[in-house]
């Protein structure tokens, strides 16, 4: 893998929220949303970002665009988020200004979850689509940009004509095509997708995905997929990375942690699937044991040990870190063994 | 295997479906498209009692600009010797500057040909000589010819006239006059005007203050907000009686003075409303949307963020005017109000109140029923404005 492929590099990023409590409001503890998480983004590929509700994937998310501290002025953000040109040069955009991070702006994209409320309802479509090319690209002419938000438009199969309407004349499936046209205004190099289908029904998700990867492809732009619906995720991404309590536990090709995951959590969340097919009686659920703990009082060592079955005493020691394996794949768990042989195409 | 066949079957029967729903989504309505304010306006235009209040309120108050020659002892136009005169119009320009109403423009009596009047002319007096001279001069005087200033024309010592009469056959006084002999009617009207700009002046000022100061609080948070927040509950804290009694005893009570000791503590209201809004809308999507297209802090201020929080506080405007028109008058009632002669309805009550037991029943009554009307002209204006922003039909079982 050379440098060029490389789009994006998150290392080691953490994500504290302090709570404040008492009179003079003195910072008592951090909510650790996000702690130690790592992943590299290729070019052209979508990584997929699953875990249960509350694991951190939407906070990755909006570090990596860098819109938390707009809404959290006192977040507390530690490692690096490098962006990679096409010239391969090199950019921390964690800890940016405002002003400097304006021209990456338009390279990193961001669809959201819920489509109510990502556009802004005293808005027409025509404006909120205007909008990146506005600010980015001040030089066009108002004729170019309209030519271009119907052209767009017709890209996410709504109509030009639906250009003058408001937001709320639409319906989920609609204004998601409206979000992903404005995200795309600016030809992206990444879209940070934030579960952008989990607000819709099962049809309409379908729609949106088949046209995300459609655009993926003609664009060649890459995806950080964030969702909980691992069928979806399996179905456009070709790695994707198992989040858990703020931690990565496994990162591997869409093939091996679908089919063959290997962390005990990766695979207590896999055999969580439900089957289509009602003959099929085989699969053993893993059902794990208690409540998922609170990222504001976190267990010591690993954050699975409380209720990994294959926990030892020795887990509560140290963090473990993401180790490569035989067959390519990062695990966070020393104990685990690959099977190489067992390996699904 | 078997998992990832049936999900693309069933992906790509899905695909199929969707182009032709597709086909179906493009036959929609092209209904003409109407902006959410649109929408409002033709719901608030459907509520006729807010619409009809809207439409007389305005007209009365925008008919009150015109006073000095509605309302006047001053003669609209006067032809003397041939050249002619319109003393009245001169006092229009007089109506933006509260407290010097019917003051600047000066004619005297002698050169309109009354004969050892050196002070202003009178023109109702004017009038008589001319018509009896039977000159080709003449006075045309406005449709109600007293001003709410002149006390001058009493008989025999006698103040108080009773509504509709009047003296040795001039027009008559509509509601009477009061302990000045001055006119009722008059000083009611010129009372609207200044009761209504006063409001107005207060509640937008509170608007601009109080609006950007709690959309940045709402907005950045953090430490701003907190020192802000503290220094406003002091402020709250302050009795807002008491300072206007101390700042109008050191200083000479004006218009402009009295609006601004008002907004210094009604700002608080539309800040914290901001504030609010503010803090609930920068958390909501479209706010990181528009923070990872890269839109300067201030658009999103402006542009974003704003017209999402404008409901409440266009909603309160109407009641920040009642609450302006209703400082005034208990101002003026208590005698911390306009400087003397300025015609004010707290002040008529106040007069009302000292004469309620002689048998002068209209001095109380003119001005309450006046605030009276004005008040609740303006609360259906509020609750029009209230009801049109409701996105439901109806608010209320009917």
């Amino acid at each position: 893998m050379s440098a060029h492929e490389i789009l994006l590099e998150v290392k080691n990023l953490k994500v504290y929220f302090p709570v404040y409590a008492g009179v003079f409001q003195r910072k008592v503890a951090d909510v650790k949303a996000v702690d130690g998480v790592s992943f590299t983004i290729k070019r052209g590929e979508t990584l997929g970002l699953v875990g249960e509700s509350g694991c951190g994937k939407t906070t990755v998310g909006r570090a990596i665009i860098n819109v938390l501290r707009h809404v959290s002025p006192d977040v507390h953000l530690d490692g690096e988020v490098n962006y990679y040109d096409e010239t391969g040069k090199v950019t921390n955009l964690l800890h940016l200004k405002t002003k400097d991070m304006r021209s990456y702006r338009s390279k990193i994209q961001m669809i959201f979850q819920d489509p109510f409320s990502s556009l802004n309802a005293r808005l027409s479509v025509k404006q909120i689509v205007a909008e990146p090319m506005e600010i980015h690209h001040p030089e066009m002419s108002q004729k170019e940009i309209e030519e271009r938000v119907y052209w767009l438009l017709e890209k996410v199969g709504l109509q030009p004509a639906h250009a003058a309407r408001f937001p709320h004349e639409f319906s989920g499936g609609q204004r998601q095509r409206v979000g992903i046209a404005r995200a795309l205004a600016t030809n992206p190099d990444l879209i940070i997708c934030d579960e952008p289908v989990s607000a819709l029904d099962v049809s309409v998700q379908a729609q949106v995905i088949n046209l995300m990867e459609d655009l993926r492809d003609e664009f060649k732009m890459s995806y950080l997929f964030i969702a909980h619906d691992l069928s979806v995720v399996y179905h456009i991404s070709q790695r994707i990375a198992v989040m858990y309590l703020g931690s990565v536990a496994e990162i591997g090709s869409s093939d091996q942690v679908y089919f063959n995951a290997t962390h005990p959590y990766s695979k207590a969340l896999l055999s969580a699937l439900p089957i289509p097919d009602p003959h099929r009686t085989d699969k053993k659920r893993i059902v794990l044991e208690g409540d998922i703990p609170t990222p504001l009082n976190k267990p010591t060592g690993c954050g699975f040990r409380t209720r990994c079955p294959m926990a030892k005493p020795e887990c509560a020691n140290e963090v473990p870190l993401l180790d490569t394996k035989a067959d390519g794949r990062q695990v966070a768990c020393p104990y685990v063994q690959v099977d190489v042989s067992a390996n699904v195409a | 295997m078997l998992e990832s066949d049936l999900s693309n079957i069933v992906f790509n029967k899905i695909k199929l479906q969707q182009d032709k729903n597709m086909s179906e989504d493009k036959s929609i309505n092209n209904a003409v498209v109407l902006s959410i304010n649109q929408r409002r306006w033709r719901k608030f235009k459907t509520l006729k009692r807010g619409y009809y209040s809207l439409i007389i309120l305005m007209s009365l108050y925008f008919l009150s600009f015109f006073l000095p020659i509605l309302v006047n002892n001053k003669a609209l136009v006067v032809k003397y010797n041939n050249s002619y005169y319109f003393p009245a119009f001169r006092d229009l320009l007089d109506i933006p500057l509260i407290g010097a109403v019917g003051g600047s423009s000066f004619t005297s009596g002698e050169t309109l040909g009354q004969i050892g009047n050196a002070s202003e002319c009178r023109y109702r007096e004017l009038q008589q000589q001319f018509k009896n001279s039977n000159s080709d001069n003449f006075v045309l005087m406005p449709l109600y010819p007293y001003n709410p200033f002149e006390g001058t024309d009493v008989k025999d010592g006698e103040k108080f006239m009773p509504p509709l009469s009047s003296i040795n056959g001039s027009s008559i006084r509509l509601l009477g006059t009061d302990n000045n002999a001055r006119d009722v009617f008059s000083r009611m009207a010129y009372g609207f005007q200044v009761s209504i700009s006063f409001a107005l002046f207060v509640a937008i000022l509170e608007y601009l203050i109080g609006v950007p100061l709690g959309a940045a609080m709402g907005y950045f948070g953090g430490k701003f907000d907190l020192t802000m927040q503290r220094f406003i509950e002091i402020w709250h804290s302050l009795p807002f009686l008491f300072l206007v009694m101390i700042l109008v005893s050191i200083f000479d009570s004006t218009f402009f003075l009295l609006v601004a000791v008002l907004t210094l503590f009604a700002w608080l209201g539309p800040a914290a409303q901001m504030r609010a809004q503010f803090l609930r809308e920068k958390s909501r999507d479209y706010v990181a949307a528009a923070i990872s297209i890269g839109v300067p802090t201030w658009q999103i201020l402006i542009k974003h963020i704003l017209p999402n929080s404008l409901v409440p506080i266009i909603t309160f405007f109407p009641f920040a005017v009642v609450g302006g028109i209703s400082a005034l008058v208990s101002l003026d009632f208590l005698g911390f109000g306009l400087p003397a002669p300025t015609p004010s309805w707290g002040q008529m009550v106040s007069v009302g109140l000292e004469h309620v037991t002689d048998g002068y029943w209209w001095l109380v009554l003119v001005p309450l029923s006046a605030m009276f009307f004005t008040l609740i002209l303006v609360t259906f204006i509020g609750e029009g404005i209230r009801e049109a922003f409701d996105p439901k039909v109806f608010s209320r079982l009917r």
